[in-house]
Parts: structure tokens; C-alpha cells; sequence
């Protein structure tokens, strides 16, 4: 799923957002990244969505390689991911079915899959009841929502949440992760990074990936009490 | 292409939702090119009124041949047999006073009355020579030296002047499609691009959602193309708001005027305005994509 083999990654203005990253995920694993603001846990995903590439090393996702060489095939790639976005990247003046749907519009479903995979998207994450209602009007936990019917909607191999509990209240951090955690299976792989470690299920099979200064290690419990 | 039929009503929704972000802006903008529009489509209209003009005077070139006075019948005929056998001539028919009288009524129409004025027929008999036009010099030449002609008038001089204006108008005309064409290119490109900025985050979003670029890009070209025909069409009813009034008015002033039938002026002018507004708007719509690329 996805194979990374000594990994480094330096911005144009010099600053190391990665070293050395050796990791292998396997298909419907539930990783959390973890780590201070700055260690690298944004840039990891970055490159997971081939947003970045790595200066040195190599990295694969779901087949394909990260690198510049490969810049064409990286659209192709980002259909197989649903990605939640830390700033949630909904389109204001549109109704939650539609932003929700948007994220299908391009790939293989037919008009009548596109609505049935949003309508039980928005059902699963509780927004039922505001389908048609404007994204704008929402509150920011359900925003976040929104965005995770987005992600999950489109059937991805690979959803990526970058820190969905960043604003929310404990009660509504916990219910986003478990939420979160419920959409791996045998397909799907989930990867969170969040800075609430405390937050993290300990009823769930997960593993960990601590970064600090770029640098990762990962650890086979990702819940507290084993830390 | 699957995507495109499957996403009408999207790409449909999305043109209006660019649309309203920047209501006024894009209002004045379809304003200001639908004044573009008009200027070219009376441009076109002047060219195609002064080649029809032409194009009428040439069919019916005929020149007038003036017999001295007092003619005998048979020196009429005469005359007559000389003119129809030289080259170039294609009917000839003689034209008595009162046919000369007749003539210059139907021609002037209201201000006939003027004749009536007279208290004799003022106008002398003639024969008129129906001929082509590519021979007209040598004709006039071979005509002016037959025995007993006094004069032979032609059309060739406001033939030479309706030419000269319609090449003008060609010129001017050159300068005026290469100026349209320019600024609507430039004011569409400006309008996609305001499109693309204002749309910036959602654009982004679409690209990593793994979104094609047509997909996210035809929107603005749709943008830019409808915005374009709407132009178009605005300038289509003000050509023939003007064309009209122009219409009734020559038609009433200068009756022996030969122009083009109004509804083929504005069909033609109509579909002219449609095919290049569609296609200034593509091209501009392009032009703003590409200078927004990254």
C-alpha cells in the first residue's frame, strides 16, 4: 500500500521537513501520526498526496511512485484517496450533498451511484438531516463531516485525515476519530495525524507513528496506556 | 467524454454559481463587448450594403446614348445597328421623351413633383445600351465616334466611387475585425482569469480530490464563450435597431438607392455575430487559461 525507503524530504527554503524515512503500511491498517506542530506530520501526508516530492529516497502509494518523473500519473493517484483536509476544503454556497458528491463527479459512478454513495455517506456521518443545507451554515464540527463524507463517499483505498480533531471539543474529537477508525477494512487504510494522543481509541488495532524533527518511528499500539 | 454528459447540470450550475460571484463586473464586461460586437457587425453590414451596391450597378450596367436633335427615324436605327454590333453590348432599347419623363418619376419618387414644374417634357430621347462592364471603355469609345451621337453617358464614374468606398470600408474594416478581435480576446481572457482567482480555493480542492484539468477548466471556457454570445446577440438587436431605422430612412430620402433586403442584412449579419462571438470567446477563454495556468 504504501512503501517508503530512506524518505527525505527539504523545502526550497532549506528546511528538513523529513529524514531518512524507511515505513511500510499494509492495506486497511488504521496508522495515527503523531507529533509536536512543525515535526513533519502535515509534510508526510503532503507527500502521501503527491502534493511534495521527496528529495531523496523512494516512495511509493498504492503503486505509484512519488517523484517528479512520475508528476503525470499523481491525478490518477489522488482518485484512489480521500483525503480530509485540516481546513476541511468544502466549497462554500454549495449544499452538503453537493460537496459530498463533487468528489465523484470525475471517476467511474454513474449518476445514480454518485447519490446513493453520498446519501449514505452523509447518513453514516449523521448529517442526514442536513443533505440540502448549505455547507456555509454549518458549525465546524460539521463541516469536518462533511468533508469525511467526502473522503469515504468515493470508496478511496486510502483515506487521509490530517488533524481532524484540530478544533473540536473532546466529545466531538472522539466521535471523528471512531468515526474515522470505522471506515478501514480489508480495502481501506486509514491515516490520521493528530497531536491529541490521548483521544486515540485503545479498542481499535492501530499502529503509531511518532515524528519528531522529521524524524519516525512507529510503534505497534498506537493507544496511550501501551506508550 | 462519459464524465462530460454525465456532469451537464453540474457544469451548467458551476457557470452560474462563476457567474454570480462577479454579477456587476461580468454585466459591464458583456456590455462593453456587446458595443464591440455592433461596431464590427456595422462594419460587415457597410461591406456587404457597398458590394451588393456594386454588385447591383455591375448587373445592370448600362450606358445612355444622346442623338443629335432632330434625328430622322431611319438615323435612329441607324445608330441603333451600329451600337448592337459592337462587342460588349447586350440589348440595346430606344427610349422616347415621355419613357424618359416616366423614368425620372419612378426614380425620384415624392419629389417628382418637381418635374411637373416644367411646362414641357424637359427630357430628350435616348437610346439605352445595356452592356458588360469589363468592356465599358472600349464601347464608350467605339459609340462616341459614330455619326450623329452627341453624347453617351455612363454610370462607370459613381461605379469608380462606390469601388473606392468599399474598398475603404474593406481597409477600415480590416483594422476595426483586428481591434475587435483583440479586445475581446483581452476583456474574456480578463474575465476568466477574475473567474479563476475568485475560484481559487475550489480549484486547488478539485486538484487534489484527483479532478482532470478539463474538468475543472471547461466551466470558465463555458463562461467565456456564453458571456461572448450573449454579446453577440445584444449586438445583433441594436445592428438591427439601427440597420432599420438607416432602412426607412434611405429608402425615404434617397429612394433610387439599391440596397440589400433588410432580413438578409440581419440574418447574415446574425450569424456572423454568433459564429465569431463563439469563437473570440473560445480564444479568449483559452488565452486566460493559459496565462493561469500554474
Amino acid at each position: 500500500m504504501i512503501k517508503a525507503t530512506n524518505v527525505s524530504l527539504k523545502y526550497p527554503d532549506g528546511t528538513i521537513g523529513l529524514k531518512d524515512i524507511n515505513i511500510n503500511i499494509d492495506t486497511g491498517e488504521v496508522i495515527y501520526i503523531t507529533g509536536p506542530s512543525g515535526s513533519g506530520k502535515t509534510s508526510f501526508l503532503k507527500l502521501l498526496m503527491g502534493m511534495e516530492y521527496p528529495t531523496s529516497g523512494s516512495l511509493k502509494v498504492l503503486g505509484q511512485a512519488i517523484s517528479k518523473e512520475n508528476s503525470s500519473n499523481i491525478r490518477n493517484l489522488r482518485r484512489s484517496i480521500g483525503p480530509v483536509f485540516q481546513d476541511f476544503k468544502l466549497l462554500t454556497g454549495r449544499s452538503v450533498l453537493e460537496n459530498v458528491v463533487i468528489g465523484m463527479r470525475f471517476l467511474n459512478f454513474s449518476n445514480n451511484e454518485m447519490k446513493s454513495n453520498a446519501y449514505m455517506a452523509i447518513n453514516r456521518v449523521g448529517l442526514k438531516h442536513k443533505t440540502l443545507s448549505l455547507v456555509d451554515n454549518l458549525s465546524f464540527g460539521e463541516r469536518q463531516r462533511v468533508a469525511i463524507a467526502r473522503a469515504v463517499a468515493r470508496n478511496p483505498k486510502l483515506i487521509i485525515a490530517d488533524e481532524p480533531t484540530g478544533n473540536l471539543d473532546r466529545v466531538n474529537s472522539l466521535n471523528i476519530l471512531d468515526l474515522l477508525n470505522s471506515f478501514s477494512d480489508e480495502n481501506t487504510t486509514v491515516i490520521i495525524t493528530t497531536h491529541a494522543t490521548h483521544l486515540i481509541n485503545d479498542k481499535i488495532d492501530c499502529k503509531r507513528i511518532r515524528i519528531k524533527e522529521g524524524i519516525m518511528t512507529i510503534e505497534e499500539k498506537c493507544y496511550e496506556s501501551s506508550i | 467524454m462519459k464524465v462530460l454528459f454525465k456532469n451537464t447540470s453540474y457544469f451548467l450550475n458551476e457557470i452560474k454559481t462563476i457567474f454570480k460571484l462577479n454579477l456587476l463586473s461580468n454585466i459591464f464586461s458583456i456590455i462593453s463587448l456587446s458595443f464591440i460586437f455592433f461596431m464590427l457587425s456595422l462594419v460587415i453590414s457597410g461591406s456587404s450594403i457597398t458590394k451588393f451596391m456594386i454588385k447591383s450597378i455591375e448587373d445592370e450596367a448600362e450606358i445612355s446614348v444622346y442623338y443629335e436633335e432632330g434625328s430622322s427615324q431611319q438615323e435612329v436605327l441607324n445608330i441603333q445597328e451600329e451600337i448592337r454590333d459592337i462587342d460588349g453590348v447586350k440589348e440595346i432599347l430606344s427610349v422616347n421623351e415621355e419613357e424618359a419623363k416616366n423614368k425620372m418619376n419612378k426614380i425620384l419618387g415624392k419629389e417628382s413633383r418637381i418635374i411637373s414644374l416644367f411646362e414641357h417634357n424637359p427630357f430628350s430621347p435616348y437610346i439605352e445600351v445595356k452592356i458588360d462592364l469589363e468592356s465599358v471603355d472600349s464601347i464608350i469609345n467605339e459609340i462616341e465616334h459614330i455619326n450623329g451621337v452627341e453624347l453617351v453617358r455612363d454610370n462607370k464614374e459613381i461605379l469608380d466611387k462606390l469601388i473606392s468606398i468599399s474598398s475603404l470600408v474593406n481597409i477600415v474594416g480590416l483594422f476595426i475585425v483586428v481591434a475587435v478581435s483583440i479586445a475581446t480576446v483581452v476583456i474574456t481572457s480578463h474575465i476568466i482569469q477574475q473567474g479563476i482567482y475568485n475560484n481559487k480555493e475550489e480549484i486547488i480542492t478539485l486538484r487534489l480530490l484527483g479532478a482532470p484539468e478539463f474538468f475543472i477548466t471547461l466551466p470558465f471556457i463555458l463562461e467565456g464563450i456564453l458571456m461572448s454570445i450573449l454579446s453577440g446577440l445584444l449586438s445583433i438587436g441594436m445592428v438591427r435597431f439601427l440597420t432599420g431605422y438607416l432602412y426607412s430612412h434611405v429608402n425615404g430620402v434617397l429612394p433610387f438607392i439599391v440596397l440589400p433586403p433588410f432580413n438578409k442584412i440581419i440574418f447574415g449579419i446574425g450569424i456572423f455575430s454568433l459564429v465569431s462571438s463563439f469563437a473570440l470567446g473560445l480564444l479568449g477563454s483559452l488565452f486566460g487559461l493559459k496565462s493561469t495556468k500554474s
